[in-house]
């Protein structure tokens, strides 16, 4: 018995020395920031693997720690508000697959050219994305199917009917000349739109067998939708970081290098790349990203305000003592834009100035002061006026259509040359208006009459009116 | 000054309005860290804005009727409303976002161009109800405050979206939140003016002394007249007229003059009358004052 003891004893104390000394891996996988303005929560999810890069899926709560920074560099520790261990198992993930169909897929995995089938590297792919979607339990996970080489093009939206989506892997076929350069980059881009009214884990899955390899720059020929466009690395990358979507990329088959920067996109979005040299290998590698991903945690926080176009989130994991930190930024929403970088005191300059103009407006005269006697031109219903406003100089003042009257109106038929006169008499300083033709004032026919401050003529349709506020205020005086 | 001025003088006071709310905004910005929540740092910043303009337009119908003790009480009323109005519309346009942004869940980039600046558009539209109704609520006025609901909110979409786009199309440009509110100001100057304008029964013109050439729009359903500033055509240096002496309703879509001082006549084109139903073209004479109804 004491022996027995003694035996479980050196094997837990085995156990122990082989956990301390295996590393943990921590990767922010992918932020999920569509609750940031509405919620103002954020979620990451966080992949901690051990050595051998199997999923470690039993970390409690407590093992994880977050902070937030603005700039990368002052870090603030939040509490953690959400938590669940397997968040991809329990919530589904959404899975988006993308598989090359250049020319080059066409031959088997060790480069050489082929007419059987079955020996193709498209054969074993579809072999292999059939065995994934097979595997797949989960009624929440969703696939998507887009096949690419010189277009791209989506044979499904991610869904939930994964038969479907095996069924559609029918419909690859082997491109023509033309058809079969490889728009890597450029699709990669486009496949992050895909996820749009999709929430929670969203993932790239793209199988390739070689470099980005774009139709404009290799045939010389503008492509038949971007043109001229080359698309680089880099807009695949923060196309897909802007959604959350992070890229698992798959280098298939063996005497083609795989593209330069596939590692650099699928880093930079959470993700990793494999190698699958042979066909059979193929299987294992979808199963290898499902588990990973299936087996991340979700730890959740409520996100600081401080306005910043990226911010960076920073997760540890301590499991025993073990550590490992990893740190992805995301692209916060800045509501408003970004405040200026200082605050300098030039800004009350507009302040007070708003509030300096408002009040000269407030002591602006802006009627027009009691002038000396004058005619003037409201409206017309015919004709238009040469002149709005006529000072009354003379001892005479004609209005009429005449060219030659003192008061002009343009374009009135019914109106006579002379059609009213304005009489000055200097005795009484009165003016006196006299119509040869029909005149009202104040919309009274009349042939003569003693005008007052105010009256309104009517001239055949021209409203005119007759003020004469300085004299009378001399008058009056 | 007519109508026209007018209309000038509230589109330039939504203009310093922009100017004056910009620094505010910018204050506010810059401390947004420190706020406990988005939703109460877009609140004050709301809360700041429609203060700001609120004042600036609350100041605008003692500047265009040249009664200056209508200046102070509309300022201070129009900033309080303003001030309620930004902060529902933080409110609101919070809201509307998680709506639409919930209902669609949308990518990245529809988010940033669509649904965000339409959501905070739709909150600055609450802003510019708000602060276009200010001066209704001074005058206790439900035509006027109609008139700025509608104005105030045509303007506020229209220059919440600018104010919203600026930051999406004037990129690394450091003043582009001025721009955008001096256009947010402009808008709800603009639409507020052409409103009142589009709702009005037409325009009384002083034709001669003190006022001279001064444009009255017929908006309300009932305009007094006399020598009260109180009145909403104050004619304080006018001779042989009472403080109230007649007033304007509208009846059946119509504008119907009375005189109220029975003993001080009134004459419509040159007639004697107690009540008359005005035409345009008519000319009003009470006491030393002529006044023009004309088509507005």
């Amino acid at each position: 018995m004491i022996r027995h003891c003694k035996t479980v004893a050196i094997f837990a104390l085995l156990a122990l020395t082989a956990a301390a000394a295996s590393a943990l891996n921590v990767s922010v996988a992918q932020i999920d920031s569509s609750g940031l303005l509405l919620q103002q929560r954020v979620n990451a999810y966080v992949s901690v693997t051990d050595d051998q890069g199997e999923p470690v899926t039993n970390l409690p709560q407590q093992a994880f720690s977050i902070s937030e920074s603005p700039d990368g560099e002052h870090y603030t520790k939040l509490p953690v508000l959400g938590f669940e261990p397997r968040a991809g198992a329990n919530e589904g993930i959404t899975f988006l697959l993308m598989i090359d169909n250049s020319g080059s897929m066409y031959d088997a995995p060790d480069a050489t050219p082929t007419t059987d089938p079955a020996r193709m590297k498209v054969t074993h792919a579809k072999a292999a994305i059939r065995a994934f979607l097979a595997s797949m339990t989960n009624p929440k996970d969703r696939v998507g199917l887009v096949v690419f080489n010189t277009r791209y093009r989506l044979l499904a939206r991610p869904t939930a009917d994964r038969e479907r989506i095996a069924s559609l892997l029918d419909q690859i076929t082997k491109p023509v000349p033309d058809e079969a350069y490889t728009e890597l980059y450029a699709s990669l881009k486009q496949g992050s739109q895909e996820f749009a009214g999709i929430s929670g884990r969203k993932a790239i899955i793209v199988l390739s067998d070689g470099e980005n390899f774009p139709y404009f720059t290799h045939s010389g020929k503008p492509h038949p939708e971007y043109g001229r466009r080359i698309f680089s690395h880099t807009e695949s990358i923060t196309a897909n970081q802007e959604e959350g979507v992070t890229v698992y990329g798959i280098d298939f088959g063996v005497g083609e290098v795989m593209d330069k920067n596939l590692r650099t996109i699928a880093q930079e979005t959470g993700g990793k790349t494999f190698e699958a040299a042979r066909g059979e290998d193929l299987s294992g590698v979808y199963a290898a990203i499902h588990r990973q991903v299936a087996g991340e945690y979700l730890v959740g926080y409520r996100a600081t305000t401080t306005p910043a176009e990226k911010k960076y989130v920073q997760v540890t994991a301590n499991d025993q003592g073990k550590e490992s930190t990893s740190t992805r930024f995301y692209f916060s929403s800045v509501v408003f834009g970004l405040p200026l970088p200082r605050l300098s005191p030039v800004l009350v300059i507009p302040f007070i100035l708003g509030f300096a103009l408002l009040w000269l407006l407030t002591l602006l005269k802006l009627e027009r002061r009691p002038g000396p006697a004058s005619l003037e031109v409201l409206q017309t219903r015919v004709g238009h006026p040469m002149t709005r406003m006529l000072p009354l100089s003379g001892s005479k003042t004609v209005i009429g259509g005449s060219r030659s009257a003192d008061l002009t109106i343009a374009g009135a038929p019914q109106l006579k040359q002379e059609h009213a006169t304005i009489l000055f008499d200097p005795k009484d300083k009165s003016y006196t208006v006299v119509g040869s033709g029909e005149i009202t004032v104040n919309n009274q026919p009349v042939k003569t009459r003693k005008l007052e401050p105010g009256d309104v003529i009517d001239v055949g349709g021209a409203t005119i009116v007759f003020d004469d506020s300085k004299d009378k205020k001399k008058q009056k005086k | 000054m007519t109508t026209a001025t007018s209309r000038l003088i509230i589109l330039g006071l939504g203009f310093l309005g922009g100017i004056a709310a910009w620094p505010a905004a910018e204050l506010v910005l810059y401390f947004q860290g420190s706020f406990p929540s988005y939703l109460a740092f877009l609140a004050l910043l709301g809360a700041v804005v429609g203060a700001l303009m609120g004042a600036f337009f609350g100041a605008a119908e003692g500047i265009t009727s040249r009664i200056k003790m209508r200046i102070p009480p509309g300022l201070l009323l129009g900033a309080l409303v303003g001030c309620i109005g930004g902060a529902a519309g933080a409110l609101v346009g919070q809201a509307a976002l998680w709506l639409i942004g919930g209902i669609f869940l949308l990518s990245y980039r529809d988010m940033q161009w669509v649904v965000l600046p339409v959501s905070r558009a739709i909150g600055w539209a609450v802003l510019g109800v708000f602060v276009g109704a200010g001066e209704g609520v001074r005058a206790l006025s439900p035509k006027k405050i109609a008139v700025g609901v509608l104005g105030g909110f045509l303007g506020g979409i229209v220059g919440g979206f600018a104010l919203e786009y600026s930051r999406l199309l004037l990129p690394g440009f450091a003043f582009f939140r001025l721009v955008g509110l001096v256009i947010l100001g402009l808008a709800i100057g603009f639409f507020y003016g052409l409103i009142e304008q589009g709702m009005s029964l037409g325009i009384l013109r002083i034709l001669a002394g003190e006022l001279k050439g001064k444009e009255f729009l017929l908006t309300e359903k009932r305009v007094r007249i006399g020598r009260s500033p109180r009145n909403e055509i104050a004619l304080p240096a006018y001779e042989d007229l009472a403080d109230l002496q007649a007033d304007i309703r509208v009846r059946k879509g119509e504008p119907v003059i009375t005189n109220l001082q029975p003993r001080l006549p009134m004459l419509i084109n040159e007639e004697k009358v107690q009540e008359k139903k005005l035409k345009l073209g008519d000319v009003i004479k009470i006491g030393s004052a002529r006044i023009f109804y004309k088509f507005g």
